[in-house]
């Protein structure tokens, strides 16, 4: 396992009537955030708010390439991202106690908090597909080029690491400095992690290492 | 974060707590219990409050020290409105400190104002100041401003600086506003209610008139010399003679300074001093060494000169005396005279000063407890009474709600 420190390049807000991040994801132009009783949208290049949609948005956020995925209490919502209207609903696999959320491979991938679970869930039918263990309450979850990663935050410290889809061994582990929260996490294709920083309120980019 | 305790945690902190039940009422990890027991101590079911809230701190793992003390904190709160003091404080100082230590600082500060508030209840006024000195006060949410301002003001009272009282209960009011939770909001109003009800009655030259807080403040800065029944003292300029332990001395300078510049009859002193229906030879007798006793007492403000048919007060450098009385006579002011110096007292100490039976004692006390002037803590031997510092002041259950995000 390789284990090295958080390189953080970027920090965006804290923003005005923003008391928590909840969840992240990012469009291909936009990184959105969660804040509760909104989703909203910066612009990462100059970390100002574009846009945002008034909806309940309590944790994990996700996105297809077409549509938002937002939890709220004990239920996924499917949101146009263009309109901002609720197109579909299904229940949470944690039934509430549910974390962080990622799309990938046509499946829905949340997590659990206190199970230290990961399910992969059938975005039609909330179905539960498989389960994946992890070693810690798991806050956030995002998949790049075939490498799941989740944030964790036990013990006040968090890290994002990269686990064995099969059998949830952490494979790779960047620790955050102490006291700094991992509260979603997206990946945005390139070397760039967006980390949500929990009740300070801001979003982190963490640098993706390179392989070799 | 997880998804239905980010919505309950919501619902809390906007002082909805039917609502943070909704979401939670049927989970029983750890979160959930904490949330729940905060709901309920909103509620007023405080016994429920404190056992799931026992239950989270358990739930909690040790690796989740800073939920852990968050909820030591919550019982803490509990403790103090349910007026247990003798909750272990050790505690509550060690939750602090891992607050503090995690950068939680909003409900580090919680617990200050905690501690600060048990302290005034215990009329430790300038440990309560020291305390409040202590903390790191911002940027507070405005839940722990409103808390804080309170705070400020109960000192500020309990020292008779108005100004600085309603100072602080109009940041108070301003902060409560911002943190939109009714609750709060009237607790600040009820605060103000005291500044505005008369605390007193003046009694001078034979005419009563009632005092505000603000009033009673002006007559310390006065010159006139004041038997104080608040306190069981006389007193003029900064020199206080205290006769709280000394009933029957205070009995006479308060009908002597009642009739001022009158003079008071020899029948009418034992009256008021020994409540003897038939005065026979030894009451005059006893009535010589007692004027005697409070001549002493009082030199330094007040001679008691002898009269054709009793006793007269002759102050020292004024051309004013003046009785300070309870805004109504109480059926027991002599025992609320002794607890007003806000200390807790036992019974037996009580029974002590007023030269009375444990038992007589224990009648009254029990008597105030039912109508809500005095209150106790502690069982048995330990057992200890006093009067709210500050009529309804503190008394709400003031849990914010940014209690448990993470």
């Amino acid at each position: 396992m390789k284990r090295s420190a958080a390189e953080i390049v970027r920090e965006y807000g804290p923003f005005a009537g923003v008391e928590a991040v909840h969840g992240v994801t990012y469009d291909g132009k936009h990184v959105w955030f969660a804040s509760g009783d909104k989703l909203n949208a910066i612009d990462p290049a100059d970390g100002k708010i574009a846009r945002s949609i008034d909806i309940a948005a309590h944790a994990g956020t996700a996105f297809d390439g077409r549509h938002l995925f937002q939890i709220a209490e004990d239920r996924i919502q499917k949101i146009d991202a263009a309109t901002g209207k609720v197109l579909g609903t299904i229940p949470s696999p944690g039934g509430g106690g549910d974390s962080g959320l990622a799309w990938a491979e046509g499946s829905l991938w949340v997590g659990q908090y206190r199970e230290r679970k990961i399910h992969q869930v059938d975005p039609e039918t909330g179905k539960v597909l498989r389960t994946i263990e992890s070693k810690r309450f798991v806050t956030g979850v995002t998949w790049v080029d075939g490498e799941l990663w989740h944030g964790t935050w036990e013990n006040e410290e968090s890290d994002v690491r990269r686990i064995d889809p099969e059998t949830g061994k952490v494979l790779e582990q960047l620790d955050l400095p102490a006291g700094t929260m991992v509260s979603g996490l997206e990946s945005d294709g390139g070397d760039r992690f967006f980390c949500g920083g929990g009740d300070r309120g801001n979003v982190r980019a963490v640098r993706r290492p390179r392989r070799s | 974060m997880e998804s239905l305790i980010t919505a309950a945690a919501r619902a809390l902190e906007a002082g909805d707590p039917l609502g943070a039940l909704n979401r939670v009422a049927l989970r029983n990890d750890a979160p959930s219990l904490a949330l729940r027991g905060i709901a309920m101590a909103q509620l007023g079911d405080l016994a429920k409050a404190k056992s799931l809230l026992r239950s989270a701190a358990r739930a909690f793992g040790p690796r989740e020290a800073v939920a852990r003390a968050r909820c030591v904190v919550a019982e803490a709160e509990i403790a103090l409105v349910s007026r247990d003091l003798s909750w272990p404080v050790k505690t509550l100082a060690a939750a602090r400190a891992t607050l503090d230590r995690h950068g939680d600082l909003a409900n580090a500060a919680h617990a200050g104002h905690i501690e600060a508030r048990r302290l005034l209840l215990l009329g430790r006024v300038d440990e309560a100041e020291h305390a409040l000195a202590e903390l790191i006060t911002s940027p507070l949410p405005p839940a722990s401003q409103v808390v804080r301002e309170l705070v400020i003001a109960g000192i500020a009272i309990r020292r008779l600086r108005t100004k600085d009282a309603r100072a602080a209960l109009d940041r108070a009011a301003r902060a409560a506003r911002l943190a939109g939770i009714p609750a709060l909001a009237a607790e600040v109003e009820s605060a103000n209610l005291v500044l505005d009800t008369p605390a007193a009655r003046l009694i001078a030259r034979g005419e009563e008139h009632p005092l505000l807080l603000g009033q009673v403040e002006a007559l310390g800065a006065s010159s006139a010399l004041v038997v104080d029944m608040f306190h069981h003292t006389v007193r003029m300029g900064g020199i206080v003679v205290s006769l709280g332990t000394r009933p029957v001395l205070f009995a006479l300078a308060r009908s002597l300074a009642q009739a001022w510049p009158a003079d008071v009859s020899r029948e009418a002193l034992m009256a008021a001093a020994f409540r003897a229906r038939h005065v026979d030879e030894s009451h005059r007798a006893r009535l010589r060494v007692e004027i005697g006793r409070l001549r002493a007492k009082l030199k330094p403000l007040a001679g008691v000169s002898a009269t054709k048919q009793g006793f007269s007060l002759t102050p020292r450098k004024t051309r004013d005396v003046v009785v300070l009385a309870r805004p109504v006579e109480e059926k027991h002011a002599t025992v609320l005279a002794l607890l007003s110096d806000g200390e807790p007292w036992s019974s037996s100490a009580l029974a002590l000063a007023l030269a009375t039976s444990a038992r007589t004692v224990q009648r009254a006390l029990e008597e105030l407890a039912r109508s809500n002037k005095v209150q106790s803590f502690g069982h048995g031997r330990a057992r200890r009474w006093m009067t709210p510092p500050v009529p309804g002041f503190p008394t709400g259950l003031l849990l914010p709600g940014p209690f448990l995000k993470t």
